[in-house]
């Protein structure tokens, strides 16, 4: 990121307090213009993610090929795919010849791939890693709720008491993933057709009564949850889905499906927040070259006519597609013409609000570990950082709280920090309470020392309250702010750094 | 010795059948104790005839484009229902099913269905067999060699498919063994093929190292000196008896009883029978806190509604088609690892179609209009019962065939009211007015509770 001088970073205050409207081309002008819709197109608001699972440990090298590496060739005499089939992305790496709608969708600036994504002491049992990935435990430890489901308790903390309007999450599919797995039990609403689900839920009823307290009861107490939770949304996801629409057709396949099936709920004001697909046959231990092909075709279309529909509905902005497998495989192709189990590999993210390109360094083909596996270069809990604080709006201390600390955001998407060096050298997290009606803290962390201003606006774009403006050595800092006098309504909390960057959060007083 | 109390009865019925009948019932208690009853639910049984002559036939591509792979496919699972329909006082299909989903297979890619009835009976026939010897032949099994890329795997450069399944999910358990023990067994294991029905060894294609070190112990391994050592380690006796524990007993182990089945299992030289036997007689696996806490599984629920219903000609393309729904298609288990059971039976959508399921054998038709034959004949049911003209006893006779645990009061009036619709329970004879409609709702309605889905 650019850095600014101090008179930038002065103007840019004054702009900030009087220059409502000026239009500064620095500023792309979101936390001040004066509609109220500056909510409805910040950052987190309304914002989707859609996973694709690919169940069974995609073989990222053949997926995302270095195919100007001599050793990728030596490695795989008979799996490895030429030079001059692959469809060039950037930096002498490829994609599958298959791929052909994901090329083109990276050369419109859509799609960013995270090479060589990993962790320590990788695992290769398909189960384990895949436990490993979903619950974003370290490798030596188990943990039985998932990262997902443990955003979606920050986000829903009445859950199970009170179920919100809309479902939290939906899987696509039949056996709820432990992605969604929470102590407070399971987030998601499991299907695979909105209108055969409404169809059957018809015929059973909700109960109050308390489950007896033994064994069969914790049973029973979990029955419960799913059948009430099925009730409950069960009307709204065939509602939401008959009004909605897909423009786009797409092929014939279950991943398709089950991506048409998200355009259209999306399309039609469902207001979930994360969405699963899944994809499988991705353990090519024998005669991989055919069946890879088809697999990531399949994706790559799949992916591509989402991508296609959401546009032409005008939903893009808010919608990431994010790709994972429970590990990599071998760099050497085994004595049966496929692939063992691996360690590290690329993950794909899809999206108008992605930066498009790769990141980190081409696989390292020359030291790998006693396995002769793949070294990874970021760790996955990275990914899911960036994605859950710069898409999915959440701050950096509800992300920490997810995971085993405080993991570093990659350049994945267009508001994330730019580099890997510069991240974040100002952060602002969620005012709390929000919505307020005595006071509120707000807290703020500075990566590097410098001259920062902190300051409450309203909707109108006047100037409430200058919080902080001083010079801040490196550390986490906290303001409390007595809000009791305040009229009702919208506020927007302004954090600016002469680092050059700016945060804006929402504040509500009531 | 654990008490002949019908509760017990009833508890150990539920974990070793597919769901069981009044009939059932009635025989099970004759039995007079529970050792009698373990013993008899443990006799051997002869092997059941093959579902058709497609099984001795050798796998030929036609087979697959003109679809008789999958219609055989089709006619083997419904054979092996019907076992577990007819199975009366026998644990043996529950054993097939618990080793089918530990050795597990894909129909997917073992696509002949030849080999999966070869390794159907080879599970049968070691049901109540020795495990260590099952192990032995399961390596080489062709199902198991196509499954796990066993065939043409060659010794220099091996696919380690299998020795990882085999240490990780059939053996040892995760954690258990290195990657180079993973390595060295590949080796060990590699050199044979499938040709035609049959499995051959080829020394040309095995390793050539003249040892391997496989835990620390350096031999020239084969497949029997293997499973032998793997059998040596203590994990392994551990790892299967916790495994069973999880199935009939609660899906979290008590690790100190694992422990003793453990010493049951090395003592008694791997031999199931004994094993279960101990297990089933144990005070254990009677405490009241473990009854009604298992979720059904599908092809429990499936073939053990039709049994509570007591269907004589239950749809067996109904039970084909909703085991798919269900996520039990037999054969089909979702990965190597089989299905985990319990609560990842239950989703929305699959909690909602249990529910249709049930519904269809009372309404004749599915949730999509596709008829259902054989459907409940329900007043000649129901007047099986001895308290069929007193319907608060009958609905708590009901209660207690249908349910593992006891139903809340709540519940329970629920229900009564359902059946009454309208009526006083002095006015009730299955001769009244729409009797059937009555008797009808009250077991749509009985059947979606969440109650039902346990076992």
């Amino acid at each position: 990121m650019k850095k600014i001088n101090r008179k930038e970073f002065l103007h840019q205050i004054s702009l900030l307090t009087g220059g409502m409207g000026m239009g500064l081309s620095n500023f792309d002008a979101k936390a001040y213009t004066s509609t109220p819709l500056a909510f409805t197109q910040n950052l987190a608001a309304g914002n989707v993610l859609v996973i694709i699972q690919m169940s069974g440990g995609n073989d990222g090298l053949n997926t995302v090929i270095p195919a100007e590496d001599d050793l990728y060739f030596s490695a795989r005499p008979t799996i490895s795919i030429k030079k001059e089939v692959a469809l060039p992305v950037e930096n002498g790496m490829y994609l599958h010849p298959s791929m052909t709608g994901l090329k083109k969708l990276f050369d419109d600036d859509k799609v960013s791939i995270v090479q060589n994504v990993g962790y320590a002491n990788p695992n290769r049992s398909h189960f384990r890693a895949t436990d490993i990935w979903n619950s974003a435990s370290d490798s030596g430890t188990i943990w039985d709720d998932g990262w997902a489901g443990r955003y979606l308790s920050q986000i829903y903390p009445e859950f199970p008491i009170k179920l919100p309007k809309h479902p939290m999450a939906i899987q696509l599919g039949s056996v709820e993933s432990l992605l969604f797995q929470s102590h407070r039990g399971g987030f998601a609403t499991v299907f695979d057709d909105p209108n055969l689900f409404y169809q059957l839920v018809n015929g059973s009823v909700a109960d109050n009564d308390l489950p007896p307290a033994t064994l069969a009861g914790e049973e029973l107490a979990f029955l419960k949850q799913i059948a009430s939770a099925s009730l409950q949304y069960s009307t709204i996801i065939k509602d939401t889905a008959n009004k909605g629409k897909n423009i786009q057709s797409y092929p014939n396949t279950s991943l398709s499906k089950q991506l048409s099936i998200v355009a259209k709920l999306i399309s039609g004001g469902l207001e979930t927040p994360i969405y699963l697909a899944n994809i499988g046959g991705f353990d090519t231990h024998a005669n991989q070259i055919n069946s890879h092909a088809n697999l990531l075709k399949t994706l790559s279309d799949a992916i591509t006519n989402f991508q296609i529909d959401i546009q032409n509905l005008g939903l893009a902005d808010r919608v990431c597609v994010m790709t994972y497998s429970e590990f990599g495989r071998r760099v050497n192709q085994n004595g049966t013409a496929g692939t063992d189990h691996g360690t590290a590999a690329p993950m794909i993210f899809v999206g108008n609000s992605v930066k498009s390109g790769l990141i980190g360094s081409n696989p390292n083909l020359k030291v790998l570990d006693s396995s002769g596996d793949l070294k990874y270069q970021f760790d996955f809990r990275q990914t899911y950082t960036t994605v859950l604080r710069d898409h999915l709006g959440a701050t950096n201390s509800s992300a920490a709280s997810l995971f085993t600390g405080n993991f570093e955001r990659l350049p994945i998407f267009k508001s994330s920090p730019d580099s890997i060096s510069d991240a974040g050298s100002i952060d602002l997290a969620n005012p709390w309470p929000n919505p307020a009606s005595i006071s509120t803290f707000i807290q703020y962390t500075v990566h590097q020392s410098q001259e920062v201003f902190l300051a409450i606006y309203d909707l109108s774009g006047k100037l409430i309250n200058v919080l902080v403006h001083e010079i801040k050595v490196k550390g986490e800092y906290n303001v409390s702010i007595d809000v009791s006098g305040w009229n009702k309504g919208h506020y927007i909390v302004t954090l600016l750094g002469s680092s050059g960057k700016r945060m804006t959060k929402n504040l509500m007083i009531n | 010795m654990p008490e002949f109390s019908s509760q017990n009865i009833k508890h150990l019925l539920n974990r070793t059948l597919f769901g069981f009948s009044k009939e059932d019932y009635f025989m099970a208690s004759a039995e007079g104790s529970i050792s009698s009853l373990v013993k008899k639910l443990l006799q051997d049984k002869s092997i059941p005839e093959a579902p058709n002559s497609w099984v001795s036939t050798t796998p030929a591509q036609i087979q697959q484009d003109n679809g008789s792979a999958s219609t055989w496919y089709k006619e083997f699972t419904i054979w092996w229902n019907q076992l577990m329909f007819k199975e009366s006082l026998s644990i043996r299909e529950k054993m097939v099913l618990f080793l089918h989903n530990h050795f597990s297979n894909e129909r997917d890619k073992v696509n002949y269905p030849q080999y999966m009835y070869q390794q159907n009976q080879l599970l049968r026939k070691f049901a109540l067999g020795n495990f260590k010897q099952l192990a032995k032949e399961i390596c080489t099994d062709p199902s198991m060699l196509i499954y796990l890329d066993g065939n043409n795997s060659r010794g220099p450069q091996p696919n380690e498919n299998f020795a990882r399944e085999l240490f990780e999910l059939f053996t040892l358990g995760i954690g258990n063994y290195s990657e180079t023990d993973i390595k060295q067994a590949a080796k060990a294991v590699s050199g044979w093929q499938v040709k035609g029905l049959e499995s051959v060894f080829d020394s040309t294609r095995w390793y050539k190292e003249t040892t391997l070190t496989i835990f620390g112990k350096t031999a020239q391994f084969t497949v029997n000196s293997l499973i032998d050592l793997v059998f040596e380690q203590k994990a392994t006796a551990e790892f299967i008896c916790r495994k069973l524990y999880k199935e009939f007993v609660y899906y979290k182990p008590n690790e100190a009883f694992v422990q003793e089945m453990a010493t049951v299992f090395k003592v008694n030289n791997f031999e199931l029978k004994p094993l279960l036997e101990f297990l089933l007689t144990s005070e254990e696996f009677y405490k009241a806190s473990y009854q009604g806490s298992k979720i059904k599984n599908p092809q429990e629920l499936i073939i053990g509604t039709c049994k509570l219903l007591e269907l004589p000609k239950p749809d067996a393309n109904n039970w084909y088609e909703m085991a798919i729904i269900l996520q039990m298609q037999l054969f089909n288990p979702p990965n190597v690892a089989g299905w985990p059971g319990q609560r990842n039976w239950i989703s929305s959508t699959t909690y909602s179609f249990r529910g249709g399921f049930t519904d269809s054998l009372i309404n004749g038709k599915r949730y999509n209009g596709a008829a259902v034959t054989g459907k409940l004949d329900t007043l000649p049911y129901i007047r099986t019962f001895l308290n069929a003209e007193k319907v608060d006893l009958l609905v708590e006779d009901y209660f207690f065939y249908a349910f593992p645990i006891p139903l809340s009061k709540t519940r329970k009036d629920q229900l009564l009211q359902t059946i009454l619709s309208g009526t006083i329970v002095s006015n009730w004879t299955t001769y009244i007015a729409m009797a059937d409609t009555r008797v009808n709702s009250f077991l749509k309605a009985l059947m979606r509770l969440p109650e039902f889905q346990l076992c």
